[in-house]
């Protein structure tokens, strides 16, 4: 009987990978050593190393993106921890995820027809904003592409991230909670990473902001995008 | 009186392993999917699951204690289940090259803008809001 290596070989590499990589950030933190980059860098190298197709890599890898599902359960926690503040700052926070939600939509919309991509690249850079759980909910349920989705909201959170500080900089914000409102809306995970950095304030906000905005989205994206067609 | 107690111990069991806890979690998902499935919803199943357990906590028909565990698993590791879903990138070599530069641009440009706007909408709707109260108390 031969045994198919094949299957357990790519979750126990990114695993693995994953390890590694989540060692070196704690140690040498920084945006361009996000896990969320190095990690498939590594395993995209070692995939066109050994002509590996997506296919072949999901067949026993597609037990790690089930997770997704239970993980999006998982979040009630931090959104009860939060009640508190969502009672007190409601009115700020969801004009804030409102206006950033929309922006996010219209500045895709029109940036991929500026830019001439075609309509499936389009819709799957629409949710890119949102954490990922949700953004790959929202994207499949548009006409784009879960999986290119996943890519844009990887490259938007590593960029959100960088530019951010730069951001904070330029724009007169006296609150913390329009700070983290800045992380948490603008490059989700990564954000609210960043956002921890600057203050204990800004990244709780931050990480509420991002949930927030995945919840609106959900709701509200798929309409808004059916009607920019 | 073992109708009971049962529930007690369970829940006993429940504030102490970790793998109770996320089976938990997972059996919430796995209602919430077939929720979704059976009435062919638009919403996923995740998020139905969410508003689920959501549910519970506020009822207080589940302590935060009884999912902290199980829930911080997922959530401190979150990164590396979104890992597969990225490597979908082999898939799409046309994204190296003009293609790749120009989504680029277009993820660079619109997440300055969610940016700014988010934050100076919530800087202005607070400031809004203080001076209201201020105006209110004289």
């Amino acid at each position: 009987m031969t045994i198919d290596w094949s299957l357990p070989f790519w979750p126990a590499a990114t695993l693995l990978a994953y390890l590694l990589c989540r060692t070196v950030y704690r140690r040498w933190p920084g945006w361009y050593v996000s896990p969320l980059l190095t990690t498939p860098l590594i395993l995209l190298a070692i995939a066109v190393g050994l002509h590996a197709t997506y296919g072949e890599y999901l067949r026993g890898s597609h037990v790690l993106m089930a997770m997704v599902g239970p993980l999006t359960v998982a979040f009630a926690l931090p959104i009860y921890d939060q009640r508190a503040v969502i009672r007190r700052h409601w009115l700020p926070l969801s004009l804030g995820v409102m206006a950033g939600s929309l922006i996010a939509i219209g500045s895709g919309y029109g940036l991929a027809r500026l830019l001439d991509l075609a309509p499936e690249l389009r819709q799957s850079l629409l949710p890119r904003s949102v954490t990922m759980p949700f953004a790959m909910n929202v994207s499949g349920h548009v006409g784009g592409l879960p999986e290119l989705t996943a890519v844009f909201v990887m490259v938007t959170g590593i960029i959100g991230a960088a530019v951010g500080d730069i951001l904070l900089k330029l724009l007169p914000l006296r609150s913390s909670m329009a700070r983290g409102a800045l992380f948490g809306m603008g490059a989700h995970g990564a954000g609210v990473a960043k956002a921890r950095e600057v203050g204990a304030e800004e990244g709780s906000v931050a990480g509420l902001v991002m949930i927030l905005a995945g919840l609106a989205n959900v709701a509200v994206a798929p309409v808004v995008i059916t009607a920019l067609g | 009186m073992t109708a009971h107690r049962l529930p007690l111990r369970l829940k006993a069991f429940l504030r102490r392993s970790r793998l109770a806890q996320l089976a938990l979690i997972v059996g919430v998902w796995a209602l919430g999917d077939a929720v979704s499935r059976g009435l062919d919803l638009p919403v996923p199943g995740g998020i139905i699951g969410m508003a689920l357990m959501l549910a519970l906590l506020m009822a207080h028909g589940l302590g935060p204690a009884s999912i902290r565990r199980g829930a911080d698993v997922l959530l401190a590791d979150m990164l590396l289940f979104f890992v597969p879903a990225v490597m979908g990138l082999l898939d799409h070599g046309e994204f190296i090259g003009l293609l790749g530069l120009k989504l680029l641009a277009a993820i660079l440009c619109g997440t300055l803008l969610v940016m700014a706007g988010t934050a100076l909408t919530v800087e202005t709707v607070q400031r809004l809001m203080a001076r209201a109260e201020l105006r209110h108390d004289h």
